[in-house]
């Protein structure tokens, strides 16, 4: 067996368990008595229309899971068609929206176990939870614990899980049928719950019971055979369940009178109680049979669903919408722990909010959002037909069937109440902040839907073309900036410059900054810029020029100022650059020299400060010591590289203490953590300056981070660095990393 | 006697792991060796992973850059492969008999009992249901150093 298949290893039995295990544990065990208050008998319809909303939705979901094999599923499918934005609120969404639902199962099996064993209520401050909450609290602990491990968990398990419940409920159902009385089910549709109006409220309520089928295609990526056993197991589990849902409910119903069933706890363990006791004289064994269901019905659930979130985020951190630090693998247990940690804790938090109806109904609008998203994205593939979109399974009729399946799922929310449904937009706000404050900078994938608009924006209506535009990932726009000064190192200084933007697809601002003595006003200085500096408007037209062979965006922009050097620092923060390239010479800005002492030495961006002796970066040497500065020589080592194919080769001068094996261990993870693991490695030994000068005689191009002290203070204080630069023969380029310290890195602790 | 660590598969967990093997390997190979790096996927079989496939061969490539940066420093050549099973020690022995390797090379990792028997002690299991040598390296960053250093 191939590789390919033995990572698959979900046989079309095991697929469709994991939808049939998720979606039997709700409806039945749980909401069955609030089911039976909402509309009388005519829920077992209710379920039915479930079944049939969520068919349309199977479909879609079939069509995309086979095309798109992909951890992650539904949240998947809506960001690669829709694009980031529409990603990003269906990735909150099913996150969110499972974490809801789990909290819910959990509830669930902790009514189960009370059931079993007694657990007393907690009154805290003014703030009390049930008996109920305290065990779903402590259950939920320990699922997310178990996770958090990794608990070897096999797919017989899961069979028999399964199997075991369909066997009971069927033993049920059967054993009930000799218990009813069809006269029990009259009226159908009673007037008190509103009569055949009923329904579609009554589907509202128990649609927590089909969130099970999209979890399937989280694990899309695993399933054998996926053209063939991904419909069969999405479709099949909600054909399976809407049938064994409609049938218990009618039993139950004619069992016990549905104003009965409403109002007593656990209504499933009554009938079971009756029917078992009637025909068999069994009432105990029937009750317990049930509560032995509802718990491991309730646990499976809940435990599917904490492993779907997490692949749900890692989904959504390749992405790059959530941090990459949320998915990492736990080096013990090989589980994205962290993930399970903070979905746990909102599971935990949900449990502790209580209300079970507003749980399971907040859960299903968000899985209606994705649904209704994931119906559109289909649309939106079928019709943009990217070359790669070849799907082994087609939904029938399109576009009837995903035009319905959205308009069924979007309208179903409508039945929901409103604190259902505003509970529910929180998070979808939420996930559209997320989006347009945090990860539009930061995302680069672009969805079907936006590409296609904008390879249109001839035909398309200017609205949606402007649309897309404004809430397209920008990656975050690099901004390169280079203040001019001397002529003879323009050409240089932009080539660098150009070469940066273009590998992080940014713009290059080229500024010249034009200095005036102060008697000079500079308003007078601005109307007569030609007369006072005649170099200007050829200096950045030749910037232009260059930066324009690269195919990168140029801005150009003259500073009128009093002053020079710290006009560049200015200029930085004015144009919001990302990174600043810089001559450095005697006629650079060499005006500063008398004012070091009014610099601060916190640079405003990142800069770099070029030493020029001709730009060749054919060979590149990156001594490195690690800090931050070395890693923006390390970045920009990467860029050159992969611009101009260059050579680099990294520089490691270990202390006469260290041993060869830890210097070259300290090298080979630096070069690994910044993405140069292809370098040249070279361990030298002696005084840090004599060896970079030594292998200084190959490279064109000496890459040096500056240290702690501040840039500025080094070019002028001649210290190691200064010496280095003057001693050797290839061009330098000093580093000196922005340290960013807002609020927000801070307590996050990134960079 | 043959050498055995003439050509060794060495499973690795973790980049800690890979760290702490290459460390206590690395060092008792000759110039010019070749290893064999893999990692191995645990699947359950039938069951929804406790973590997803994709995410785990994403680490998986992680480790072996690390794996890959070490080796060129000590000028070992290293294969990498990236093996799916149910069970860890299987695994790693049906990847040794795949490529004839001379051993299976690697460090003992801790944990308590109780996570051993939860999640599955696959250190005993690959001294005790081996079919080929095994070599069981020190951990030298375990404070062994002394009986470490004597012999390296």
């Amino acid at each position: 067996m191939s590789d390919e298949e033995l990572a698959k290893d979900l046989g079309p039995l095991a697929a469709l368990t994991i939808g049939v295990g998720t979606m039997i544990g709700a409806g039945i065990f749980v909401l069955p008595g609030q089911a039976a208050g909402e509309a009388g008998p005519v829920i077992a319809i209710s379920f039915i229309v479930g079944g049939v909303i969520s068919l349309f939705t199977a479909l879609s979901a079939s069509e995309l899971g086979t095309a798109m094999p992909k951890a992650g599923g539904s949240y998947y499918y809506v960001n690669h068609a829709l694009g980031p934005l529409f990603g990003s609120i269906a990735g909150m969404g099913n996150w969110i929206g499972l974490a809801f639902a789990s909290a819910f199962y959990m509830l669930g099996f902790g009514d189960f176990l009370v059931d079993i064993v007694g657990v007393p209520g907690v009154d805290l401050f003014g703030f009390s939870l049930s008996s109920i909450q305290i065990a779903a609290l402590v259950a939920g602990a320990v699922f997310v614990a178990v996770n958090y491990v990794g608990a070897k968990e096999t797919g017989r398990l899961q069979n028999i899980i399964v199997i075991t419940l369909v066997a009971i409920l069927t033993a049920v159902t059967v054993i009930g049928f000799f218990s009813a009385d069809l006269s029990t089910l009259r009226p159908f549709a009673p007037a008190e719950t509103g009569g055949y109006g009923a329904i579609l409220p009554g589907t509202a309520l128990i649609f927590v019971s089909y969130l099970g089928f999209a979890k399937i295609t989280t694990v899309a990526e695993e399933i054998k055979n996926p053209g063939r056993n991904l419909p069969l197991a999405i479709v099949g589990s909600v054909v399976i369940v809407t049938i064994m849902y409609a049938i218990i409910m009618v039993v139950l119903m004619s069992v016990e009178n549905w104003k009965t069933l409403a109002t007593i706890p656990s209504p499933v363990v009554h009938v079971a109680e009756i029917s078992f006791g009637n025909l068999l004289g069994l009432a105990w064994l029937g009750g317990g049979l049930i509560v032995f269901a509802g718990l491991l019905a309730t646990a499976s659930s809940a435990n599917a669903s904490i492993l779907a979130s997490s692949r749900i985020n890692f989904a959504m951190g390749r992405d790059k919408l959530i941090t990459a630090k949320l998915n990492e693998i736990h080096p013990k247990f090989a589980t994205p722990y962290r993930s399970i940690v903070v979905t746990g804790a909102f599971i935990l938090a949900f449990i502790a909010y209580g209300n079970v109806e507003v749980l399971a109904k907040a859960g299903s609008v968000l899985h209606l959002v994705v649904y209704g998203l994931m119906n559109l994205g289909l649309i939106v593939m079928r019709e943009a037909d990217p070359e790669e979109y070849d799907p082994d399974f087609t939904v029938p009729f399109y576009p009837l069937t995903p035009i319905l399946g959205a308009l069924l799922s979007f309208g179903l929310i409508t039945q929901m109440k409103p604190e259902e449904i505003q509970l529910s937009l929180v998070f979808i706000a939420v996930g559209l902040g997320w989006y347009l404050f945090y990860a539009r900078t930061r995302a680069d994938k672009q969805g079907i839907l936006g590409q296609y608009i904008l390879s249109r924006r001839d035909d398309m209506p200017k609205a949606a073309v402007s649309a897309a535009d404004s809430v397209a990932p920008d990656g975050g726009d690099y901004r390169v900036m280079v203040p001019l000064a001397n002529p003879k190192h323009e050409k240089d200084l932009i080539t660098l410059a150009s070469a940066l933007a273009k590998q992080n697809d940014g713009t290059v601002i080229a500024t010249h900054i034009v200095t005036v003595p102060d008697q000079t006003t500079l308003e007078h200085a601005r109307d007569n810029v030609d007369a006072l500096d005649g170099t200007n408007d050829d200096l950045l037209e030749a910037a232009r020029e260059d930066a324009e062979t690269f195919g990168v965006d140029v801005e150009t922009h003259t500073i009128i100022s009093h002053r020079a050097f710290e006009e560049v620092f200015d200029a930085a923060r004015t144009y919001n650059a990302d990174v600043c390239v810089m001559g450095w010479g005697p006629h650079s800005h060499g005006r500063a020299e008398s004012r070091v002492d009014e610099l601060t030495s916190e640079v405003p961006c990142d800069f770099l400060v070029l030493k020029d002796r001709g730009f060749d970066p054919d060979h590149l040497l990156v001594p490195t010591a690690g800090g931050p500065d070395s890693d923006l020589s390390a970045a920009v080592a990467r860029d050159l590289r992969e611009e101009y194919d260059s050579t680099v080769e990294l520089l490691y001068v270990r202390d006469d203490d260290e041993s060869r094996d830890d210097a070259g261990e300290f090298l080979a993870n630096w070069a690994v953590d910044h993405d140069l693991k292809d370098a040249e490695f070279t361990i030298e030994d002696g005084d840090v300056e004599e060896a970079i000068e030594r292998r200084a005689r190959d490279a064109t191009m000496l890459l040096v981070g500056a240290t702690e002290r501040g840039l500025i203070n080094r070019l002028l204080g001649g210290t190691l660095v200064m010496d280095v630069v003057d001693d050797v023969d290839c061009s330098v380029l000093l580093a000196e990393k922005k340290r960013r310290r807002s609020l927000k890195e801070r307590l996050l602790g990134s960079e | 006697m043959t050498d055995l660590l003439a050509y060794p598969l060495v499973p690795v967990a973790s980049e800690a792991d890979a760290e702490a093997t290459l460390r206590a390997l690395l060092p008792r190979l000759d110039a010019g060796a070749t290893i064999v790096v893999c990692h191995v996927i645990e699947k359950a079989g039938g069951g929804v992973d406790k973590a997803g496939v994709e995410q785990r061969e994403d680490r998986a490539r992680e480790i072996f850059d690390h794996v890959e940066a070490h080796c060129r420093t000590a000028d070992v050549s290293v294969e990498t492969r990236i093996d799916y099973g149910t069970d860890v020690a299987d695994t790693v022995f049906e990847a040794a008999a795949d490529i004839d390797a001379s051993a299976v090379a690697f460090t003992p990792r801790e944990g308590s009992r109780w996570l051993q028997f939860l999640t599955g002690d696959t250190a005993r299991d690959l001294v005790t249901e081996n079919d080929r040598p095994v070599v069981v390296l020190p951990d030298r960053s375990r404070g062994t150093a002394s009986t470490d250093e004597a012999e390296s």
